[in-house]
């Protein structure tokens, strides 16, 4: 039998006897005795109690002590005062650290411009130095003006309606050879980007042509999701924003409006 | 200004406030009981007089890092365990010089057994209480502040792990070592009687 440790019996004597223990000390008259030595032991343990203290003994420590205690808002005004000390000088370096960080990145950039635009210079600034290119750069803006006018119009045509259907496929026979040209322009000049869209451009455009009796519904539904998937209208729309405003159609529209 | 039927935390609230006078109302109620465990631990009169103020004095700093869902009596008597720990922490060293004739326990002297008495003139002279006091001074001062919680104060081992600032299986353990070498040392007067 596995008798109650001294600790055990310790923690029984200053706690209520668990029932574990009392089952055990039923069986067990080795624990019994020990623990009855134990509480004799500690039950005749003698020690001075605390001398008696009158009823004034509170008001003596506080008078004892109350000297010494500073008043609290006092010293938490100090805090604060500390604090507040302590905040503006983290918000004066922070503020000091951004207004370095913005100075850097101003030089850094001014020092590194002029290397980056001889590196890459935007191509759609090529053709303001060359007359012939920049029939090329109006001719393209033209036609991806017309295109994105289009490809609106698809977007939003209704496939049941034949008054709709037939005017684009007018507008894409007369914007085919336009988009072949640019195409070939695109690929001469090595603008892969440019290249890429106008033959996606191509295949719709290609699609919307090719309808001699009228686009039925499907295909104008297809068509739709085929441009909407790949993002023909955004690239467009892109491709347009690439060239300078004043080359652009629209500008030369309202040139032309004025006249 | 603070009565003394108001309760801690209004008191409290008021001193954090700067009114310094509302912690006199929380000194003047919880003094005895912090006199009371602060003697049972140093056993000297005046240390523990002194635990006292230190304890009202640390309470006092601290006061801002009180918990109100806390009770302040706890709270401060916790304080008062740590201060009477420091005390006899730093006061065990000099107890040997602390020997006298006669058992004094407002100066601290205890009147020890002469080997050459023997026990039974301890019996004679009435000076059991005194022998328990030699023991209970002999503890460490962990053990001693544990055993008095556990035995005079009736603490549970978590109360005590608390305030001394240990696990309570620590606490627990403390007072096991208190008791074992109390019981060791009132072993011969056991016999004897």
């Amino acid at each position: 039998m596995k008798h109650i440790s001294e600790e055990e019996l310790i923690e029984q004597y200053y706690s209520r006897i668990t029932s574990g223990a009392a089952r055990h000390f039923e069986d067990c008259a080795e624990c019994v005795v020990a623990y009855a030595e134990l509480a004799n032991d500690l039950d005749e343990m003698e020690f001075a109690e605390p001398p008696a203290r009158d009823a004034s003994y509170g008001a003596r420590v506080w008078e004892s002590i109350a000297g010494s205690l500073p008043a609290y808002e006092k010293r938490k005004r100090n805090w604060l005062g500390i604090g507040a000390m302590r905040g503006l000088s983290y918000a004066a370096t922070c503020a000091l650290l951004v207004v370095g960080a913005f100075y850097a990145g101003r030089i850094w950039e001014q020092k590194h411009q002029p290397t980056a635009a001889r590196a890459n210079p935007p191509q759609a600034q090529q053709p303001a130095g060359h007359p012939q290119e920049r029939v090329v750069v109006v001719v393209l803006s033209d036609h991806l003006d017309r295109s994105e006018r289009l490809l609106v119009e698809l977007k939003h045509a209704d496939a049941n309606s034949a008054e709709t259907i037939s005017p684009l496929r007018d507008q894409a026979r007369g914007l085919l050879a336009a988009n072949r040209i640019c195409r070939q322009n695109a690929t001469k000049i090595d603008d892969p980007a440019l290249a890429s869209a106008l033959d996606r451009l191509d295949h719709v455009l290609g699609e919307l042509a090719s309808q001699p009796e009228g686009l039925n519904s499907a295909a104008i539904t297809q068509l739709q999701n085929e441009m909407n998937a790949e993002g023909l209208l955004f690239e467009v729309r892109v491709l347009r924003s690439r060239i300078p405003e004043g080359q652009t159609g629209e500008k030369r529209r309202s040139e032309g409006d004025s006249i | 200004m603070f009565r003394m039927g108001t309760n801690d935390h209004e008191a409290i609230r008021a001193v954090l406030k700067g009114d310094k006078e509302a912690y006199g109302v929380l000194v003047a109620r919880h003094s005895q009981s912090l006199f009371r465990v602060a003697f049972r631990i140093t056993r000297n009169e005046s240390d523990a007089e002194d635990v006292v103020q230190e304890a009202f004095l640390r309470g006092y700093r601290k006061l801002e890092g009180f918990e109100s869902r806390s009770n302040f009596g706890t709270w401060i008597y916790r304080i008062a365990v740590r201060c009477a720990l420091d005390k006899i922490g730093g006061r065990r060293m000099d107890d040997s010089s602390r020997i006298a004739d006669e058992t004094d326990p407002e100066e601290e002297h205890v009147q020890v057994a002469d080997e050459a008495a023997g026990p039974d003139r301890l019996l004679l002279s009435g000076e059991i209480g005194a022998i328990h006091e030699l023991a209970l001074r002999s503890l460490t001062a962990t053990e001693r502040a544990a055993f008095v919680m556990r035995h005079m104060e009736d603490c549970t081992s978590e109360e005590i792990g608390a305030a001394l600032g240990v696990p309570a299986n620590a606490a627990k353990q403390a007072v096991f070592r208190g008791v074992r070498k109390l019981r060791s040392r009132l072993a011969d007067l056991r016999v004897m009687r």
